[in-house]
């Protein structure tokens, strides 16, 4: 009975042993792609790397980024790329985010897509100049109850370039809200002269990890890692009249544009509505006002939704779009500048239309 | 009702790191089939169904888009704000992508915050889910009822006061 013990356990053990070096083989061969080439744009950069890691990953290893907002979980839709050779079948996690046409154009979901075998990208030749920053907090200021301006110091590399409305993406390290870095998209307020910092204006949003990592945890001295620039927002190269409309935090980019308007003596007519709920949500009320000594002919028009008894207010009131339709007659010769709640933008771009300003004409950053 | 294998691919799409960073169930260690049996007995005990708890957050966050973007005071009782941000949430049974969207609702007289978005709305009216025990954006039944005024039958309710 002892013998037929031994050998039973000894039978286990063996099986066992057997499963364990199967699955140890699989492992290394089934789930290993071997050594794999990215080309990037016709050759332009080429990136060597181990496969089995989503494309993503492995361009971002290679000091290639590509704007993402969810952290590669496939819920944003913002990483896509083209993918000419290489790419396999599209995945049932990108068929929500491609249209037949970006189908048939080879367009992929970077993040979802695992670099298999050597392919052949194409992205948008700008991203190429994006380059990732260590930099350190010099400023962290209270602009109202919930936004906060961060100014961050470049260190390496030490200098940027960038066009006034671009934004970048910091990266919120792990701490008590999240396992892992996760990155948001913040435009730049500050101006594109000053190339050894760079500002944002960040509003707090209820269980928002990064924006809860700036308001509640970072401090003047702590380091960041920010990457970019990114985006296409930037004033046009016409003479045409400016409506500018923002709300909260999407000042940032106008600001930017209206301040390097000043520095490159920009002599453009500017009108900027700005919408907050109560006085409480104002700021930058002096920086706008010189705006209007200096710029040559700019007004600016904060108005409020909802006014406070004690804040005693005598400016515009009502939505923005009330504002905005209030203040302006036939727009079909002027351009505009939007940045914002999603909302929003939809809401402005009706009014805008309604006074006969031509679609092509509306430029926006939205909050999405 | 047993835990079918098609709850357990539910389930497995509620993860950390699938759909969401943070997942759904926190660290509720239940099947999804006794979350839902769970949840779904505290809302009769309450006196109201998920369908009418899912209406007065849709009804809320419609009346809170007209601040665009901003928050807005509705009927005198609310402080909403309503913002979408990028992209869009499959839902993890697998039966919609729902667009990111945030509502923010604080009930004045109670000072009280409840934060849900768009896939909250269509779980809870759709299977009658509100995320895990110990999950960051677990909406326990009581508080939306309490905090939204939910329409409660007072003859079905036996909620405590």
């Amino acid at each position: 009975m002892f013998l037929g013990l031994v050998v039973s356990v000894g039978a286990m053990c063996g099986i066992s042993t057997v499963l364990a070096l199967i699955m140890v083989a699989a492992e290394s061969t089934i789930g290993n792609y071997g050594d794999v080439k990215v080309s990037i744009n016709d050759g332009e950069k080429e990136i060597d790397a181990r496969g089995g890691k989503p494309l993503l990953t492995t361009l971002k290893e290679g000091k290639v980024f590509i704007p993402s907002a969810c952290g590669g979980r496939g819920s944003c839709g913002l990483c896509k790329c083209k993918v000419k050779s290489g790419a396999g079948e599209v995945l049932p996690t990108e068929l929500p985010w491609l249209s037949d046409e970006e189908r048939k154009d080879h367009v992929r979901l970077s993040c979802q897509l695992k670099v298999k075998a050597d392919m052949d990208v194409e992205i948008e030749p700008e991203l190429l100049y994006v380059r990732e920053f260590r930099t350190t907090v010099v400023g962290l200021d209270d602009l109202t109850h919930d936004i906060k301006q961060l100014t961050l110091k470049l260190e390496e590399p030490d200098t940027i370039d960038y066009k006034a409305g671009q934004f970048v993406q910091i990266e919120t390290p792990e701490y008590e809200l999240t396992d892992e870095p996760v990155y948001r998209a913040y435009s730049m307020s500050s101006v594109p002269s000053n190339k050894h910092e760079i500002e944002m204006e960040v509003r707090l949003v209820p269980d928002g990890i990064c924006t809860t990592y700036v308001h509640n945890h970072l401090k003047v001295g702590d380091t960041m890692t920010v990457n970019g620039p990114y985006g296409d927002f930037k004033l046009s190269n016409t003479d045409k009249d400016m409506i500018c409309i923002a709300g909260g935090s999407g000042m940032a980019p106008l600001k930017s544009i209206l301040y390097n308007m000043r520095e490159k003596d920009i002599k453009r007519k500017a009108t900027y509505f700005f919408g907050a709920k109560s006085k409480r949500d104002l700021f930058l009320l002096d920086e706008m006002k010189q705006l209007e000594k200096d710029l040559h002919d700019f007004r600016f028009i904060p108005a409020l939704s909802e006014p406070q008894d004690d804040d005693h207010w005598e400016g515009e009131t009502g939505l923005i779009t009330e504002v905005v339709d209030r203040h302006t007659d036939d727009l079909s010769n002027s351009e505009a500048y939007l940045c914002g709640s999603p909302l929003m933008i939809d809401a402005c771009i009706v009014v805008l239309k309604d006074h006969g300003m031509p679609e092509e004409n509306i430029f926006y950053d939205k909050f999405a | 009702m047993k835990q079918t294998p098609e709850l357990d691919r539910y389930q497995h799409n509620m993860r950390p790191g699938g759909i969401t960073l943070k997942g759904f169930l926190g660290k509720d260690r239940r099947s999804l089939n006794e979350i839902l049996i769970d949840d779904d007995a505290e809302v009769r005990r309450l006196g109201t169904t998920h369908e009418a708890i899912a209406a007065r957050m849709q009804s809320l966050r419609d009346a809170g888009k007209a601040g665009l973007g901003e928050p807005i005071t509705v009927q005198q009782q609310y402080e909403i704000r309503v913002d979408d941000v990028r992209g869009k949430l499959p839902c993890p049974f697998e039966d919609a992508v729902v667009q990111k969207t945030f509502i923010q609702v604080k009930n004045i007289a109670q000072n009280q915050v409840i934060t849900y978005t768009d896939l909250h709305i269509h779980m809870i009216k759709e299977h009658g889910f509100y995320e895990g025990h110990h999950s960051g954006f677990r909406l326990p039944p009581a508080d939306l009822v309490s905090i939204l005024n939910v329409p409660v039958s007072e003859e079905e309710s036996t909620q405590i006061p």
